[in-house]
């Protein structure tokens, strides 16, 4: 029997499944590769695309460190910099973060920056420390994606998207303006310049400027741009003026710009202003360019018209209403002679005169045409009193002065407005004639003859007759304090009055002659010496101030006469003093003096009451001698009798003050007050002749 | 490592014991629990080579991007440059600190992947049925785990250096070190490694004895 035994069995562990095996441990490799891809990834997205970039040079440009920046925020950076193939570029390659490169135009502008320092300040001073970093500016477009571009050498001096309004200018030359120039508004900086260039003709600059937002509303066709570049100087009726402008446009240029008038229109696209070589010649040429609707009218002159350019004013009542437009010289064939007439074209403005803005030809000649029977007439006046450029004067004169006139007709049809002949001063002329007529003062003549004055009255003053009469009349005068003071003389006075006035009957009847009339005042003036020896004394100044105040008027009078009164005065005064008689004069004074002595001495010897007939006597022998001495004075003139008598009251003053030095020293003392007020004068006249001119 | 010692031991499996891995306490196979100090016992740890495996390779991708991105980024004066582990071998060198280079190089590039290596190979040879078996080499391995687990650690020198840097070498404008990427990386590659070399159990490496006897 065969026992069936089952079949062996296979048993087999259960097999345990891969997964089921698989631990969880596992998840940390997992989650490293994600992560490990997922930085890859994002350094891959952060990467940038790559853009190239070609400069002219690439000065401290580094790759892997120069940032590349918009708006001053990195938006990539330099991988590399290498030539172009042919060496005369550099390429710098870079990569820009992905979202900003989509957005470059081709346009775009890259410029390296670096630390800078100009006359407008520093710029770039981050840069020493960080090194040079490249910035970009442009207007992102979506979807542009522009991947190459042409860096520039500097940066645009208005960033894309700046407010503003850009205007080209035009100008003669531009060594005064510079690229980056300021333009002022006010003295505020509210623009740049950029780059100045050449038209094609070569005649002017061209240059384009930009005006920041808001300030570019100020722009209308009424503004005017003048340089502001550098200093003014300008000397006129006001004075001297300086003008400097801002330290920055004094190093760089600047351009400053102001609406001149109200009623601009606003800028067309394509217009151009003109710059100004300054702020009067801006504000001057405000009817040039409104002279669209000016009108052309002639004006004939029979003078010269040297001095009037074209572009002179035409004014009005002192308002500038037009311009002169050409000057010419036209043949009128007159009735028999051709005759040459210089003919000036001037354009009016309507509305400068005050016509509506609308009004044309025929309106503003309807005007003229009533202004001219009015008496309106053009003629030639200078601009400024320094100056010899002449303007058109619309004047109105009344109509009784002038000819009547009305506004012809050219045989082209243009009017001609009647003009009259100006007096125009000729200041050059009168200039000169005022300088003649400051050179041609005597003041040399003058100077002399002071000096001869001065050196005449040494002469007398020194004179040993000079010196004697002093101790005359000290002796005199001690005797007669000595008549005076005793018995006799205190019962005299009552005798010697009536005495006297028997004299001066004498002296009357003596008077009936020249020579008697002299005596007669020395006579007085020897009772005068008794009465009112004050008076005497005060007399001699009283000399001095006619003579200062004659000459004090002479520096009031006119500069010619003056100089002739002068002369005049210093003649008369040297021949005085240079006279014999003169030198003579103390002499015979002094024996005058003298024989008066001796009177005296008589009358203190004798009996007074008794010896006044005696007295009488001598007294009449003193004046005879008197008048002889006087006599004696042959050469003076008639004019010399006031001196005589001034003379008097000199002998008086002696009388008067016993001590004469005083009185010498003083009468020097007024001489040379006089000298000097003489020699102040003159000086006076050298140093400023104006004072003669105008007065002080 | 001389013969005597290479004349086939006896394993405790063989013995019909279990050692505790925790205290080392020996038992009688099929105890579950170490009386001692209670841990789960494990005559072989279970997926222990799976477990060297994924740490491995956890280790061996992070140690890419700890390589590729920059280690250091340094900041002087508003200029920054990044440095990447072989790029400052590589900076040092040129800077003539040959010794330095030397330190960053071994501790940042030899001794990890030697330890990628070294963990490798365990792992490899310690499979059943692999082939790689030469019974007078098991001492060898043995020596080999023991290196790799010590030097593991100081593998974290580059680590520190960076940390400290980062952390004195905050001068604002003037001088600023950041850790990079890298230094994460790199971290992260030292520790899978050393959790790797941990997860191994010496004690397969002398089962290729047993299977070289069979």
């Amino acid at each position: 029997m065969s026992t069936q035994t089952p079949a062996e069995m296979q048993i087999d562990a259960p097999k345990r499944s891969f997964w089921r095996n698989l631990s969880v441990i596992w998840l940390v490799p997992v989650v490293a590769i994600v992560v490990s891809l997922g930085i890859a990834w994002q350094s891959f997205a952060a990467r940038g695309v790559i853009v190239q970039i070609t400069f002219e040079n690439a000065a401290g440009v580094t790759p892997g460190e120069t940032s590349i920046r918009f708006r001053d925020v990195v938006i990539g950076a330099v991988e590399d910099v290498s030539f172009s193939p042919d060496l005369t570029e550099v390429v710098v390659t870079a990569a820009i973060d992905r979202d900003v490169a989509d957005t470059l135009p081709e346009d775009a502008r890259f410029w390296v920056v670096q630390p800078e320092v100009s006359a407008r300040g520093i710029t770039g001073l981050s840069t020493v420390l960080s090194g040079v970093y490249i910035e970009a500016s442009f207007k992102p477009e979506p979807g542009a994606g522009a991947r190459s571009f042409t860096g520039s050498t500097s940066g645009p001096l208005v960033r894309d998207g700046q407010q503003g309004t850009r205007i080209t200018m035009r100008t003669r030359e531009a060594n005064r303006v510079s690229e980056g120039a300021p333009i002022l508004f006010r003295g505020i900086e509210v623009g740049h310049i950029e780059e100045p260039r050449l038209i094609l003709s070569g005649e002017s600059v061209v240059f384009d400027a930009f005006i920041e937002a808001p300030h570019d509303r100020r722009l209308t066709t009424a503004t005017r741009f003048w340089d502001t570049s550098g200093f003014s100087v300008s000397f006129g009726a006001s004075g001297l003026s300086l003008n400097v402008g801002n330290l920055a446009a004094l190093v760089t240029g600047g351009i400053a710009f102001d609406t001149v008038f109200s009623g601009g229109e606003p800028l067309n696209p394509g217009y151009v202003f003109d710059l100004f070589p300054d702020e009067a010649s801006a504000r001057q040429s405000l009817f040039r360019s409104v002279g669209a609707n000016a009108v052309e009218m002639s004006i004939e002159f029979d003078g010269s018209v040297n001095g009037l350019e074209v572009g002179a004013a035409v004014q009005y009542r002192g308002l500038r209403v037009g311009e002169v437009r050409a000057i010419g010289a036209v043949l009128a064939e007159d009735a028999d002679s051709p005759q040459v007439r210089l003919l000036t074209t001037v354009a009016l403005d309507p509305q400068a005169i005050g016509l509506p803005a609308e009004a044309g030809e025929d309106r503003l000649l309807e005007f003229l045409e009533d202004a001219v029977a009015q008496g309106l007439r053009a003629r030639l006046a200078t601009s400024s009193l320094f100056s010899a450029a002449l303007v058109i004067e619309l004047a109105e004169l009344s109509a009784d002065e002038v000819a009547p006139a009305e506004i012809a007709r050219r045989e082209n049809g243009m009017a001609i407005l009647p003009s009259i002949p100006s007096d125009l001063p000729d200041f050059t002329a009168t200039a000169e004639g005022v300088l003649e007529r400051i050179n041609s003062l005597p003041v040399e003549e003058l100077m002399n003859q002071a000096i001869r004055v001065m050196a005449s009255i040494e002469l007398v003053v020194s004179s040993e007759g000079t010196r004697a009469a002093p101790d005359a009349a000290l002796a005199l005068i001690e005797d007669i304090r000595g008549l005076v003071g005793g018995e006799d003389a205190q019962a005299l006075p009552g005798e010697l009055r009536s005495g006297l006035a028997e004299l001066r009957g004498v002296i009357a009847e003596l008077r009936l002659r020249e020579a008697m009339d002299r005596l007669l005042e020395v006579v007085e003036s020897v009772d005068t010496v008794a009465a009112n020896t004050a008076t005497a004394s005060a007399e001699f100044p009283a000399l001095v101030e006619d003579l200062r105040a004659l000459v004090d008027r002479a520096s009031g009078v006119e500069v010619e006469e003056l100089a002739a009164a002068a002369t005049r005065v210093l003649n008369s005064a040297d021949s005085l003093i240079g006279s014999d008689g003169m030198r003579d004069l103390p002499p015979a004074l002094s024996s005058a003096l003298t024989e008066v002595q001796q009177v005296l001495a008589t009358l203190r010897e004798g009996d007074a009451v008794e010896n006044v007939n005696r007295t009488l006597a001598s007294a009449r022998s003193a004046a005879d001698s008197v008048a002889q001495a006087m006599e004696s004075l042959p050469a003076l003139s008639q004019r010399l009798d006031r001196l005589v008598g001034q003379a008097d009251a000199l002998i008086a003053s002696y009388g008067a003050r016993s001590d004469f030095n005083t009185e010498a020293m003083q009468v020097m003392r007024e001489f040379r007050d006089t000298a000097r007020a003489v020699t102040q004068l003159a000086r006076a006249i050298e140093r400023n002749p104006n004072s003669l001119l105008i007065g002080r | 490592m001389s013969e005597a010692h290479s004349q086939p031991a006896l394993t405790a499996r063989q013995a019909g014991l279990v050692g505790c891995h925790s205290c080392g306490r020996v038992h009688e196979m099929g105890t579950t629990h170490c009386t001692r100090c209670g841990v789960v016992l494990h005559s072989r740890m279970p997926g222990s080579l799976q477990k060297v495996w994924a740490w491995l390779f956890a280790g061996m991708v992070v140690y890419i991007p700890a390589n590729i991105y920059p280690m250091l980024l340094t900041t002087s004066l508003g200029h920054t440059s990044e440095s990447t582990i072989i790029g400052g071998v590589i900076e040092l060198v040129e800077y003539g600190s040959i010794g330095v280079a030397l330190i960053v190089f071994v501790a940042s590039v030899l001794i990890p992947v030697g330890k990628f290596v070294a963990i490798g190979y365990l792992a490899l040879v310690v499979r059943p049925g692999s082939r790689m078996t030469r019974g007078s080499g098991l001492h060898g391995r043995q020596r080999l785990f023991e290196v790799v687990e010590f030097i593991g650690r100081w593998s974290m020198i580059d680590v520190f250096v960076v940390a400290i840097l980062s952390a004195l070498v905050q001068l604002d404008f003037a001088a600023t070190i950041n850790p990079g990427i890298a230094a994460v990386s790199f971290s992260l590659s030292v520790a899978f490694t050393m959790l790797a070399a941990q997860s191994f159990d010496p004690r397969l490496i002398w089962d290729a004895e047993e299977t070289q006897a069979a």
